[in-house]
């Protein structure tokens, strides 16, 4: 079953869209009782999409759900999503992904803050950049992300992996700042470059592949290490700060002057 | 001219010594009265048992420390969301919900009197501002000088006038309702690094100790003829072995008053731990009941603890301070000028986890062996040993041996070895919940003669009715009914007006914030007092001035004046 959704033309397109009804098991009964928040307007599902069906689908992982058009403000997209697909042609709004326990979303284009935060399972793929708090938790949250896969191959913001309790995370391109604070499990590989990363860290492993500016001091070096492609890497274990045994490998570093 | 009657109630009414009988009850301009006009609106409670509106006399609901725990908690907001409805504000939030989420959750379990248990005098105009916003429920503050200065000087001179003329004075100037103590001169010990380990410490500069305080407080409420005796939480809370710095407290109070007791020891729970460290901790309910009982001047609420989520918050910053260093989770103490401070951190009461196992024991045991349930209430000290929406359990617990059996089979293993809960057989009545919930809190807080906690003629309309059938209900063995039947009051009546029903929220009330105003001599008026003026000028970053809560910040209130003896 494929469920085509195109944006259709809005008087204001800056007027965020609340779609945590953008999600195939919802989708895969049909979309008459589906509706969107625009600003504090309640519409129907087809009042702001145009929608096409194509086929039926036995069960959820059979549902493929493509999104096109101008999807930048479209927030929630995929939230609580238990299985199935979700294409997303253009740019996405914040909140893509959140608590995603199966299933695949892959963005096309950028995704907003908070891209894949508090995942438990399933793979997202973000081809151009996220925002900040990618792949984090939530605020006061103690564990973010538990499970699953995220993987952004432009550049991702600030916070990137906060909190990060299991699953993995790689980041082709840079990462903001703080980068893996309050690790608790996981890994996290950045292939650009990043600062200040894994702060207050206490278990799991992060690799830098790029430049670590602003390295944290309480971090203790223990040698040398081999990373992917027999790259030479420097590995540091802490945040000593908060007594913890967590692993950071950076190409280069340099600390705050 | 509004009228109401409650037709066919099973009327439950303590304090008039009415016990299961079935009457009506007729309401006029939001008083009982006699009998009303064939207009009235009528509500038919069905026989079902009928209650004067819930007290809580130890709760906080409302003020910077309530706020401060919910900055500090984002993640509680999570729970509890519910969109904006008819009368009702949009909600959420668990154990520090939002003031509009505690106001309908009390409407819904039938409460309709709340003490905020501690405000910090210099933070009186936001406690009331979220007064304001609490709008099914009928107000009050108790206001804390566990570490003022002024007092303190008094104390240590021995001039108990002055201590009781500077009450009088902030009392009136923060409309606060009555005096709290949190670890009396403890806190201010800390801000210095000390702390004080009992009552026969001394607080470094002041050369006063928590006992003198005490007892000085004690002589001062009972000289403003304060409604409300002196609300204490004791010294030394949370740490093992400290019943015996309770009972040390417990046996110096005096007995001043005929009409109420002359001392409120709060959150016994947290103060009856024996052992001498976490390993060897251990109930110590036994002795500190056996206290109460024979001391009739003493009052306690039980604290109890309930497993799951909750954010505790004290004035008692010390006490928050060590807790945190054994979570390790977020903390945050605040000082609040030369009066107090305040110490909040959240917290999981876990069942896996002993200590917290034998903490839920003990508020139960002191529950069951008080024998007089005028004298033992029922609190969580909300939220700090649970949120309030636990009550209705706490009920069932206390009413049924099965389901205390049932939950105890459920906790750590070893804490049968720790505690005496399974050998208590006692199982409370309707009647003795009644007083536990409402008539007793009511006549500790001396508020009976206002009209509350009771429903003779003349009293406060705050009826609730819940969905109960007492003749057909056995709490022992029914206990999921008794639960479900208090978590939801069929009707709740607040001021002659109905305000909830079966879990609906009726109408946008407002409150009555109640406060006390003594009544003192003009040579004892400490606004004129040049050596308390200079207090204020020399060691406050603030002045006298900002003190005054001005009247804007009571929408509408009852000034509860009393003749002071000096």
């Amino acid at each position: 079953m494929r469920v085509v959704l195109t944006m259709k033309k809005r008087t204001n397109p800056h007027i965020p869209i609340e779609a945590e009804t953008i999600n195939p098991a919802f989708l895969r009964w049909g979309s008459d009782d589906l509706t969107v928040w625009e600003g504090n307007k309640e519409r129907r599902l087809d009042e702001v999409f145009e929608i096409e069906v194509e086929g039926t689908a036995s069960s959820v992982n059979e549902v493929e759900v493509v999104l096109r058009g101008d999807t930048s403000r479209v927030k929630r997209v995929g939230e609580y999503m238990d299985g199935g697909r979700i294409v997303i042609e253009g740019d996405i709004g914040m909140h893509c992904a959140n608590f995603m326990a199966a299933g695949t979303i892959e963005v096309m284009g950028n995704a907003g803050g908070w891209f894949a935060r508090e995942l438990r399972g399933g793979t997202v793929v973000c081809h151009g950049d996220a925002g900040h708090y990618c792949a984090a938790g939530y605020r006061g949250e103690k564990k973010g992300m538990k499970g699953g896969k995220v993987e952004v191959f432009g550049n991702a913001g600030d916070f990137t992996a906060e909190h990060l309790f299991g699953g993995e995370v790689i980041v082709h391109g840079n990462c903001g700042d703080m980068p893996g604070v309050e690790m608790q499990g996981g890994t996290l590989t950045i292939h650009g470059d990043c600062s200040r990363p894994c702060g207050n860290m206490t278990d799991g492993r992060c690799v830098v592949l790029g430049c670590a500016s602003g390295m944290l001091p309480t971090f203790e070096k223990q040698g040398e290490a081999e990373g992917p492609d027999g790259l030479p890497l420097t590995r540091f274990t802490g945040d000593v700060a908060n007594r913890g045994k967590g692993n950071l490998l950076v190409r280069r570093y340099q600390y705050l002057e | 001219m509004s009228e109401l009657l409650v037709k066919n109630a099973y009327v439950i009414d303590p304090i008039n010594r009415i016990d299961g009988e079935v009457m009506d009850i007729a309401v006029r301009d939001g008083r009982i009265v006699e009998d009303v006009g064939p207009k009235a609106e009528v509500i038919d409670a069905e026989g079902c048992l009928t209650l004067p509106g819930g007290v809580d006399s130890h709760t906080h609901v409302c003020g910077t420390k309530v706020n401060f725990g919910r900055y500090m908690s984002p993640e509680d907001m999570r729970a509890g969301r519910e969109v904006r409805r008819g009368v009702k504000h949009a909600t959420s939030g668990y154990s520090v919900p939002t003031t509009y989420a505690n106001s309908y959750r009390y409407a819904l379990m039938g409460y309709t009197t709340l003490l905020e248990g501690a405000m910090a005098p210099l933070e009186a105009r936001h406690t009331h501002e979220e007064f304001s916003a609490t709008p099914l429920q009928d107000m009050m503050a108790n206001t804390l000088f566990d570490g003022n200065w002024g007092v303190m000087k008094a104390v240590s001179e021995g001039d108990i006038e002055r201590v009781a003329a500077i009450v009088g004075w902030t009392l009136s100037a923060v409309k606060g309702f009555g005096i709290k103590l949190t670890n009396p001169g403890g806190t201010e010990a800390w801000g210095y690094g000390k702390d004080l380990r009992c009552i026969k410490d001394e607080v470094p500069h002041f050369g006063v100790t928590p006992a003198e305080i005490i007892e000085a407080m004690i002589r001062a409420c009972e000289m403003l003829r304060l409604p409300h005796s002196v609300h204490l939480h004791c010294n030394n809370l949370g740490t093992p072995g400290n019943y015996s710095c309770t009972v040390g407290t417990f046996n110096l109070v005096p007995d001043l008053n005929e009409k109420r007791q002359s001392l409120y020891a709060t959150h016994v729970q947290f103060h009856s731990y024996g052992g001498s460290d976490w390993k060897t901790f251990c109930s110590k309910a036994e002795p500190v009941a056996y206290t109460v009982n024979n001391r009739p001047q003493i009052v306690i609420d039980m604290g109890q603890v309930m497993f799951g989520k909750t954010t505790t918050m004290t004035a008692d910053g010390p006490m928050e301070f060590n807790l945190y260093r054994l979570h390790h989770n977020k903390w945050s103490n605040h000082d609040v000028e030369l009066e107090t401070g305040s110490g909040i951190i959240p917290v999981l009461y876990r069942k896996k986890n002993l200590v917290n196992s034998i903490m839920w024991a003990i508020g139960l045991e002191l529950g069951l062996l008080v024998k007089d349930p005028w004298r033992c209430l029922l609190t969580t000290d909300n939220p700090n040993g649970a949120p309030f929406v636990k009550y209705p359990e706490i009920i069932a617990l206390l009413m049924s041996k099965k389901y205390r059996d049932a939950e105890f089979a459920t906790v750590h293993r070893r804490t049968e070895s720790r505690v005496d809960l399974p050998a208590l057989d006692r199982e409370l009545d309707w009647n003795e919940i009644a007083v536990m919930t409402r008539a007793g809190q009511a006549k500790a807080l001396g508020i009976v003669d206002i009209g509350k906690g009771h429903l003779g003629i003349g009293a406060e309309a705050d009826i609730a009715v819940y969905p109960l059938k007492v003749g057909e209900i056995d709490p022992a063995q029914e206990y999921q009914k008794v639960i479900d039947g208090f978590a939801r009051a069929k009707w709740t009546v607040k001021r002659g007006r109905p305000v909830a029903r079966d879990g609906e929220i009726l109408v946008h009330g407002e409150n009555t914030t109640i406060w006390v105003d003594p009544k003192i001599s003009p040579e004892r008026d400490m606004s004129r007092d040049p050596e308390f003026t200079e207090m204020f000028n020399h060691w406050y970053s603030v002045r006298m001035s900002n003190y005054p809560v001005q009247d804007e910040y009571l929408k509408r209130h009852l000034r509860m004046e009393t003749e002071a003896a000096i």
